[in-house]
């Protein structure tokens, strides 16, 4: 049984009196310890499955499963404790007046976890920030300091799933190559599962064993990591996806 | 003779926290050419592109020993000179069309105002010069285009407005900072090849701001890399596989590549002398 | 002092209350650059200190008449400011009246904020019926006049300063509301509010710990700029005679009394309204100020 479940998801956004299909009918099951990618561009609806999947979207037909239980629609602790998501934008995604020690802080207070200062110290060594920035505003870190927080703030609940909704598009190249390291030495510490989204296939292919490519809510291909490397795409679109992506590379 | 010559460029911000300088000491020719200003955030990149249009607001500051463009001293420019030059002379198109484009106004009236502010020129010529503009960047229905508001446009048509409203009044200098970082990789390709095309034909002079130094390396035809408001590395593109800086270097091997290896991506050494 | 300034500057700070400090040390910085705020700022320590060192500072008693002496006008030896019109100094009652004006506008200020606060982010937050219900009400609020209102509640409790505090915090709560719910809309969809509700918080912990501060700069502000307002209206209602009681020294009912005189003493109702004047600038000038630095959207980056 895969640990992440969906089948049929449709999700259906009112905006403004239109209906939109922003997800139509996508299906995919994740492994435990397996890194899974969704690839498309934007409007694909890629995003759209991990909030749904966190209960940020309204899913309107077909089903979630984590482990085998059925997603009711009121994200409570004990899902907390298992999924965490890592937005896109680590400039929106921190609270600007709490320090780095309240972010961190705040899960183990609605847990009830304490230790609070050694379960502090520990995940701002685990994703490699100073302990010296432990009181520090976001507004005092750099886009990737910030990003490294927001990591360090998903583990904190140790969660079994880390939805990553395109943690490195707002980042510089070099730092988006310490994120996706960093990404990839704690998956591998900690035997996460890594469901993640990019509109970058190079970047999904560095991290995923398996990817979806999507288009206008819709699942095209499904691809593993062999077939994306020797450019064996069966659908049109993946393949203009990836010469689009292959173009941007300099040989060498 | 070159189109832009700058001369030891430092733009400083006087902040609560002390001085800032964002950028210390740039200097760097440009003709009728392509020339790429690469860096991470913070490199001062985008400061470098503004200051020469002195498009920095107070409390930053702008020196240098001379900034000279096509003859005229931009530092010793009044601000009325160089309202004179911006738009007509040095067009400038920003990251975000959703930001540079008015979002109460029509499309085709953002086309025709300059031409009908600026050129006076009559209602019926200013639209046929924005749809021909429209045309120029490859828009396939610019009338439909021209009675859109902007939050119609998806962000690659935006883009493609913006290009061509900044295009109308044939100016000699595009200065653009990361044109194409908000769209996605295919549409990104194709509004690169309008942005080509449309520089090579005319004969402007371009400055193409970017982080990703693969994309500049491919598109111009010199690149400065920039790191902590300083050129670390001038080079020819071409040559940019055989760049010597190792910051250079860090930022051309530390993207993941297409069936690359699993092995850790190497990252760049923020310690070493020239970092500092 | 060097020292000083270097702890509260330091880029790392080694405990809360220093990284809290450093941050409020930033903003004085940002507010000292603006002249006009200090200027504020200056006006309204000097209340606080009338009001804090009254008995010292005042050269007679506020209350004991002395009839002999009744109308002198400014600069008369011992009356700085002259007397009114039953030989009490002028100068005096203004400072005392300072310890009223303060205690009213300090009331208004923890409670009136705080209510529409939580209605607002209460509002906000859920939208819905909720939301419905809470701004219609707040509407109703809004749809009388202040003094209006203030005055058809006073008329009901009776007058004296404690109905006067209330009066004129149940008319000033509204636009708190709405100026904390239109912040509560912004934040809402962001996503460090998705964070912490993925975490499983509660919507009491969201709205108390992660949407009020949010909120808290504008309603500051807000607060700061309808201080004068405040003060206004507590004069008001002293003035008509439904605020502090005579012959407690309200500068409200100091001019209401002073204007049986307006055109031989001049001075009697000039000098408190005068007060009132500059107090009501201070608060003014104080939260233009503090909107530069208190903005959220400056203080983003």
């Amino acid at each position: 049984m895969a640990l992440i479940e969906i089948d049929n998801l449709s999700v259906t956004f009112l905006s403004k009196g239109h209906k939109v299909h922003a997800v139509k009918g996508v299906s995919l099951a994740v492994e435990a310890r397996e890194s899974f990618g969704l690839v498309g561009e934007s409007g694909s609806g890629k995003s759209t499955i991990l909030r749904a999947i966190c209960g940020l979207a309204p899913v309107s037909g077909g089903s979630i499963r984590i482990g085998g239980q059925v997603l009711n629609s009121k994200a409570g602790k004990s899902f907390a404790a298992r999924v965490q998501m890592v937005f896109q934008d680590p400039y929106a995604s921190l609270h600007p007046r709490h320090t780095i020690d309240r972010t961190l802080s705040e899960p183990l207070a609605i847990h009830g976890l304490g230790d609070t200062d050694a379960r502090v110290m520990k995940a701002l060594d685990d994703v490699g920030l100073p302990r010296s920035f432990r009181f520090r505003f976001p507004h005092q870190l750099s886009g990737g300091q910030r990003q490294r927080v927001a990591i360090a703030r998903a583990l904190m609940l140790e969660p079994e799933i880390l939805l990553l909704d395109e943690p490195t598009s707002a980042l510089d190249a070099s730092v988006q190559a310490e994120t996706l390291n960093l990404l990839n030495r704690l998956r591998a510490e900690r035997g996460l599962t890594f469901l993640m989204v990019s509109h970058d296939l190079a970047v999904i292919d560095h991290m995923c064993d398996r990817i979806l490519v999507m288009q206008h809510g819709q699942a095209v291909e499904e691809l593993t990591r062999d077939a994306l490397a020797t450019a064996q795409m069966k659908t049109d679109y993946a393949r203009s996806l990836f010469a689009a992506s292959a173009d941007r590379m300099l040989a060498g | 003779m070159s189109l832009l010559s700058v001369r030891n460029l430092r733009v400083t911000f006087d902040t609560e926290a002390g001085l800032v300088e964002a950028v210390r000491g740039v200097s760097f020719d440009l003709g009728r050419e392509r020339l790429g200003i690469v860096g991470e955030s913070g490199s001062g990149k985008t400061m470098t592109g503004r200051a020469v249009l002195r498009l920095i607001r107070p409390p930053g500051k702008i020196t240098a020993d001379s900034m000279v463009f096509d003859g005229q001293d931009l530092m010793a420019a009044s601000e009325r000179d160089m309202r004179a030059l911006r738009g007509p002379r040095i067009a400038m198109v920003m990251q975000d069309p959703k930001y540079s484009l008015n979002p109460v106004m029509k499309v085709g009236a953002q086309l025709m105002e300059g031409l009908r502010q600026r050129d006076k020129v009559s209602a019926q010529i200013a639209y046929d010069k924005a749809i021909e503009a429209l045309e120029a960047v490859q828009i396939r229905d610019p009338e439909r285009v021209m009675d859109a508001y902007p939050h119609e446009l998806s962000g690659g048509m935006g883009q493609r407005v913006m290009i061509a409203m900044m295009l109308i009044p044939n100016p000699d200098l595009l200065i653009a900072d990361e044109p194409t970082s908000a769209l996605d990789v295919t549409v990104q390709a194709e509004v690169l090849a309008i942005l080509d095309g449309l520089v090579r034909n005319r004969g402007m002079g371009l400055i193409f701001i970017s982080h990703d130094l693969r994309l500049v390396a491919r598109f111009c035809d010199r690149v400065l890399v920039m790191y902590k408001g300083k050129v670390v590395e001038e080079l020819a593109a071409k040559d940019l596989l055989a760049a010597k800086h190792p910051y250079t270097q860090g930022l051309l091997n530390c993207l993941p590549r297409i069936g690359g290896p699993r092995q850790p991506l190497p990252g760049l050494d923020r310690n070493a002398d020239w970092a500092v | 002092m060097s020292t000083l300034t270097a702890w509260l500057r330091d880029p790392n700070p080694q405990s809360r209350r220093q990284a809290r400090l450093g941050q409020a040390w930033m903003a004085w910085l940002r507010l000292r650059r603006n002249p006009l705020a200090v200027a504020g700022l200056a006006i309204v320590l000097v209340l606080f200190v009338m009001a804090a060192f009254a008995p010292w500072l005042a050269p007679h008693d506020p209350i004991t008449q002395n009839l002999g002496n009744r109308l002198l006008p400014p600069l008369t030896s011992g009356h700085l400011l002259g007397t009114d019109d039953f030989g009490r100094d002028i100068l005096s009652r203004i400072l005392y009246g300072s310890r009223i004006t303060l205690f009213i506008i300090g009331l208004v200020a923890l409670t009136a904020p705080v209510f529409g606060l939580l209605v607002g982010t209460v509002a906000g937050y859920f939208g819905g019926w909720t939301d419905e219900i809470l701004m219609r009400i707040t509407d109703i609020f809004l749809a009388f006049p202040k003094l209006i209102l203030a005055l058809a509640l006073v008329a009901v409790l009776g007058p004296g300063m404690e109905n006067a505090i209330l009066a004129i915090a149940l008319t000033s709560w509204p636009p708190y509301a709405r100026v904390a719910r239109a912040e509560t809309l912004t934040v809402r969809g962001s996503d460090y509010i998705a964070a912490v509700r993925l975490q499983g918080a509660s919507s009491v912990r969201i709205i108390l710990g992660h949407v009020m501060p949010m909120c808290l700069p504008s309603v500051v502000i807000r607060v700061t700029l309808d201080m004068a307002g405040v003060i206004l209206i507590a004069a008001g209602l002293g003035f008509l005679g439904l605020g502090v009681q005579p012959p407690m020294p309200e500068w409200g009912s100091m001019i209401s009394a002073g204007r049986k005189y307006l055109f031989e003493q001049w001075w009697v109702a000039t000098m408190p309204g005068l007060a009132i004047f500059i107090v009501s600038l201070g608060f003014n000038l104080l939260g233009d100020g503090l909107r530069d630095v208190l903005d959220p959207r400056s203080a983003g980056r």
